[in-house]
């Protein structure tokens, strides 16, 4: 072997160890299943359609914001700690665990139950190296803020900006199904989450919350449809999200009109919309998504 | 056969093209804590919560026109968000952001046409859930890089 083959061989394998975190992955390294889609298959939303349906789904920050102000306590109950990550054979089973745990990681950095979040943050560790996207996970600052219990602004950032980074790049990857998986693992575990509150807490709020998720559910379901006939796993959650929706379908969400006020304050502006939207949904209705959410979160969870 | 003889001109040029790319290795690992992000992050104040981020890089525009970023994001109702505008210090321009809801009803602005002043921040007491787009220009249409953040404030 020449000097050149040599340097060529060691400028790609710097290259390669480069974006892992930590030296010992060297060893850990395994080759990803062959996960990406065709891109005919992927063709069928736009870049742009796909990253506008990513920020429209609600964020389990939000939520855990909103129980906040409703001052519910935190619990442990409604996390998904029956997940095993080293139990996740497919890439499908990983992506859409890496959402549910990414939801879990919200609600407990929302409460300042970062202590708790070091088990998470470890599965969340293992279900990215085994998709190949952990490099964009910067665990070791995430787990220094959590035990420093410092600097919430910081690692909900981090935590937050990881997530998009890693959705991005599977995106930009032709792994958008499990970009998908992901989304969809957040919303459901995040939708869990206000459903099992709202049984015990009855908060006009949440109540509305849950109600107006009917706006975002088509664009959830259209981000899983090219994929759906892809394998068993996908065409089951595509079912599932199709029974939710079921469960929306006499829900409706009306409008008041009005012009926006807005004030000048400490050099910035502050505006109050003053147009309204309103939910019209019954008990009976409310008790029908409370229960199918419930069925398809436990599915996905227990399954694994 | 490993040579014995060592080409430093070639050699020289390798280790160049080593260094060049574990600097390029450590800025694209750098990218998810982009300095300008982070340091508008946590100016975005004590209360704020963290939701997302847009990061704009715009050319100069020749002609006028609608706000060239454009992207949809989902608002809530019952929310105070703070929507925070930072540019990097070679902008020529400054942040704008507008807002306009699903029957293209524009909802805020943080440029004020009577006055010609651009607010650095915009609180949005959030009272109709749907999903919003989000328009993201520099002012003048000039060149610009910058971030828009995203947070809840009580």
């Amino acid at each position: 072997m020449g000097v050149r083959s040599f340097l060529i061989l060691l400028l790609v394998l710097t290259e390669c160890f480069s974006c892992r975190n930590s030296p010992n992955k060297a060893s850990e390294f395994v080759f990803p299943e062959a996960d990406s889609v065709p891109l005919g298959e992927a063709e069928k939303l736009s870049a742009e359609a796909i990253a506008d349906i990513s920020n429209n789904i609600t964020s389990p920050v939000e939520i855990a914001y909103l129980l906040q102000i409703m001052n519910v306590p935190f619990s442990p109950d409604y996390l998904a700690s029956s997940i095993d990550a080293n139990k996740q054979p497919t890439t499908f089973d990983k992506a859409l665990t890496l959402g549910i745990l990414g939801a879990d990681l919200g609600y407990l950095n929302m409460y300042e139950k970062t202590g708790s979040s070091l088990d998470i943050l470890s599965s969340i560790r293992k279900l990215a190296e085994g998709l190949s996207v952990g490099q964009f996970f910067d665990f070791e600052t995430i787990k220094r803020l959590s035990l420093n219990k410092s600097n919430l602004d910081s690692l909900l950032f981090l935590s937050i900006d990881s997530y998009t980074q890693i959705d991005k790049y599977l995106r930009n990857n032709d792994r958008g199904q499990l970009s998908a998986l992901m989304i969809i693992g957040v919303w459901i575990e995040a939708q869990y989450l206000a459903t099992q509150v709202v049984k015990k807490h009855p908060d006009p709020m949440l109540r509305d919350r849950i109600g107006e998720q009917k706006i975002i559910l088509n664009d959830l379901i259209m981000l899983a449809s090219p994929y759906c006939s892809r394998d068993t796993e996908f065409n089951s959650l595509c079912r599932y999200l199709q029974e939710i929706k079921d469960k929306y379908r006499d829900i409706r969400i009306t409008y008041t009109l009005g012009e926006p006020v807005s004030v000048e304050k400490d050099g910035g502006l502050v505006i109050k919309q003053t147009e309204t939207s309103k939910v019209e949904m019954t008990g009976e209705q409310l008790a029908e998504i409370i229960g199918v959410t419930a069925v398809v979160r436990d599915k996905l969870v227990l399954n694994n | 056969m490993w040579p014995l003889k060592i080409n430093y001109s070639h050699m020289k040029k390798y280790l160049t093209a080593l260094l060049m790319l574990l600097v390029a290795g450590f800025i694209v690992k750098g990218q998810t804590t982009d300095p300008l992000v982070s340091n508008c992050v946590l100016n975005a104040g004590p209360d704020a919560k963290y939701l997302k981020d847009f990061r704009i890089q715009l050319a100069r525009a020749a002609t006028a026109g609608e706000p060239r970023y454009k992207a949809q994001m989902s608002l809530w109702k019952n929310t105070k968000y703070r929507f925070s505008m930072c540019n990097s210090e070679d902008s020529n321009g400054k942040l704008i952001l507008s807002i306009k809801d699903n029957t293209n009803n524009e909802v805020l602005s943080s440029f004020d046409q009577k006055t010609g002043k651009i607010y650095p921040y915009v609180d949005f007491i959030c009272n109709k859930s749907g999903i919003y787009q989000l328009n993201y220009d520099f002012s003048g249409r000039q060149q610009g890089s910058g971030v828009g953040v995203v947070s809840m404030v009580k």
